[in-house]
């Protein structure tokens, strides 16, 4: 783990303690302030103001090339390289070949999404950072990496604390 | 959700009606009627091809209504709680639209060729269809319907209605075989009643997507008029701490998926038609193929399914009011040229026919149906603040 950053975790044992003590750290003015969960929580986007990922766009954009592709490549397979008659109909019909475009735009959009997915999170790691080996199962954790603009240790251990952290670790993310 | 679990704030009782809402309605329903009536005594051919055009509307909002509110018991949802009581509200129309319908009954014969005798002895496929299209098992069929619709919706509704005084959780729980059951009834007497007034007007052509069709754009418009009528409630406060965006946002984004089911029901029925090119299949979309109409059915692609779902697309838009005001709007003038587009070829393939008769009468109609909406909602209380799950209705945040 040559890339990851040395981080200062506070882990408590309810999901209404992390995220009142998510709103008053927060307002401590830390700028990378990260939370840690077995499932998602409601409003901690908001509390932590994590951005919206950018996704979606991806999908948006992936869809209209995939729609895009198709249109062409039944132009190009069934109209212009080798055409066809089918039924007597012309030889490229939009009808006859919306399907094909519109299954083409679903694949694109959703390989493209869950490709992007898989490369934003980093994924496959086979060697994750372990704060606690609970957090995937009942624990919640709150932590401040070091390069954020407010960090530094002592201040960080006691609040922590005073916000009623059941333990406060020195990890590594 | 245990944090910010909010206080039940207080109950946001009844609606009162504007009265500038009621001098519109009883404007256009007067309007309505007269039209109705003038048009009825010029050219009663078209007089009830209009009167069909609202009353199949206003019966999809209905039992959309219906339908809504019973899917949601049956999968025992909870965010919808709070908005529950608008669709229960559109189910206030039944019984006024049992009357419709039997006044309907009698205008049937000028519309439908199955119902006339003379065309009847010249046309051996309608002779052939006797058995089902014939004028007594019309009439069993939609007093059949019109009876089911409304005990349920009474049992159903009522169910709620009694919770609301005296809080007793099983009526939550009673509503939930019934709602079962309602929804298995709603899906085959919504089918027939579909194919029986619109489907029927073409005797000889048939469809067996038909009712999905008509059950799509019900749903779509279903939630363009639920979100215009939370929209001015939430802003005047009424429903202060019950209903906001997180609400909309979810009934825009169910308005978003049946947009695309819209196109994706209405393309499968068109393409199967192309493809196997029948004439006894074709013919549906020859006329509207042509002259005035074709442009009517571009407009349907454009305006009903691409406008809509690129402009429903975006997260901000499915939680920014005025946006969200404009694509529902659009979408309930779309449903309405819809139907127009079925009903009307069969009055005038050659060209459009929409003019002041068609548009009255159909405001008309949609005059009564607000009327009775806003009417059971003054009556009863906006929101089941008593029912079990309210919990995460009050607390339901949306993230994306």
């Amino acid at each position: 783990m040559s890339n990851s950053k040395k981080i200062i975790a506070g882990i408590w044992d309810s999901e209404a303690g992390l995220i009142e003590a998510a709103k008053k750290a927060k307002a401590q003015g830390f700028d990378k302030l990260e939370a840690i969960s077995p499932y998602p929580l409601h409003g901690i986007d908001e509390i932590l103001e994590i951005p919206r990922s950018f996704i979606p766009y991806i999908t948006f954009v992936m869809g209209l090339l995939g729609c895009a592709v198709g249109t062409w490549f039944t132009w190009y397979v069934a109209a212009y390289d080798w055409p066809l008659n089918i039924g007597g109909k012309p030889m490229w019909s939009l009808a006859a070949f919306i399907p094909v475009i519109f299954e083409l735009t679903i694949l694109f959009a959703a390989l493209s999404s869950v490709g992007a997915m898989i490369v934003l999170n980093g994924l496959p790691k086979n060697n994750p950072p372990i704060i606690h080996p609970d957090l995937t199962s009942h624990l919640f954790a709150l932590f401040v990496p070091e390069d954020d603009k407010n960090f530094n240790a002592e201040k960080i251990e006691s609040l922590f604390k005073e916000l009623g952290a059941q333990e406060v670790k020195h990890s590594e993310f | 959700m245990s944090h910010a679990k909010k206080e039940k704030p207080a109950n946001p009782g009844s609606l009162t009606v504007p009265f500038n809402l009621k001098v519109w309605m009883g404007g256009l329903m007067t309007a309505g009627l007269i039209t109705f009536l003038f048009t009825l005594y010029k050219n009663p051919e078209r007089a009830w091809h209009a009167y069909l055009i609202g009353f199949f509307y206003v019966m999809t909002l209905s039992l959309g209504g219906f339908f809504f509110t019973a899917l949601n018991n049956m999968t025992k949802s909870g965010w919808v709680v709070n908005v529950r009581r608008i669709s229960e509200s559109f189910t206030a129309f039944l019984p006024l639209g049992f009357v419709f319908g039997i006044g309907f009954l009698f205008g049937a014969p000028t519309i439908y060729d199955w119902l006339n005798p003379e065309i009847i002895a010249t046309d051996s496929l309608l002779q052939h269809k006797a058995g089902y299209l014939n004028q007594t098992f019309f009439w069993i069929r939609m007093i059949v319907f019109f009876v089911l619709w409304i005990a349920f919706a009474k049992k159903i509704v009522g169910n709620s209605l009694k919770q609301d005084e005296t809080g007793d959780e099983n009526l939550t729980h009673k509503n939930v075989p019934l709602s079962v059951m309602g929804i298995l009834m709603f899906v085959v007497t919504y089918s027939f009643f579909s194919v029986d007034t619109v489907m029927a007007l073409e005797a000889h052509w048939f469809s067996t997507i038909f009712g999905v069709y008509a059950f799509s754009g019900m749903f779509q418009s279903l939630m363009a008029l639920m979100i215009l009528i939370l929209l001015p409630l939430i802003n005047n406060g009424r429903l202060k701490g019950y209903v906001d965006m997180n609400h909309i946002h979810d009934l825009a984004k169910y308005m978003f998926g049946f947009t695309v089911f819209w196109a994706y029901i209405a393309f499968s029925q068109y393409m199967l038609i192309w493809y196997a090119n029948l004439p006894e299949e074709t013919f549906f979309f020859m006329p509207r193929m042509q002259g005035g109409w074709a442009i009517v059915s571009v407009a349907l692609i454009l305006f009903k399914f691409i406008v809509p779902f690129f402009a429903l697309l975006p997260r901000w838009a499915k939680r920014t009011q005025a946006h969200l005001v404009a694509v529902s709007v659009l979408i309930l003038v779309m449903q309405f040229v819809d139907l127009h587009w079925l009903v009307y070829p069969h009055y005038n393939e050659h060209e459009v026919t929409m003019g002041v008769p068609e548009i009255l009468i159909f405001l008309g109609f949609f005059a009564v149906f607000m009327w009775t909406v806003t009417r059971f909602l003054s009556k009863n209380e906006l929101v089941p603040v008593k029912d079990p799950r309210i919990g995460e209705s009050l607390n339901h945040h949306v993230t994306y």
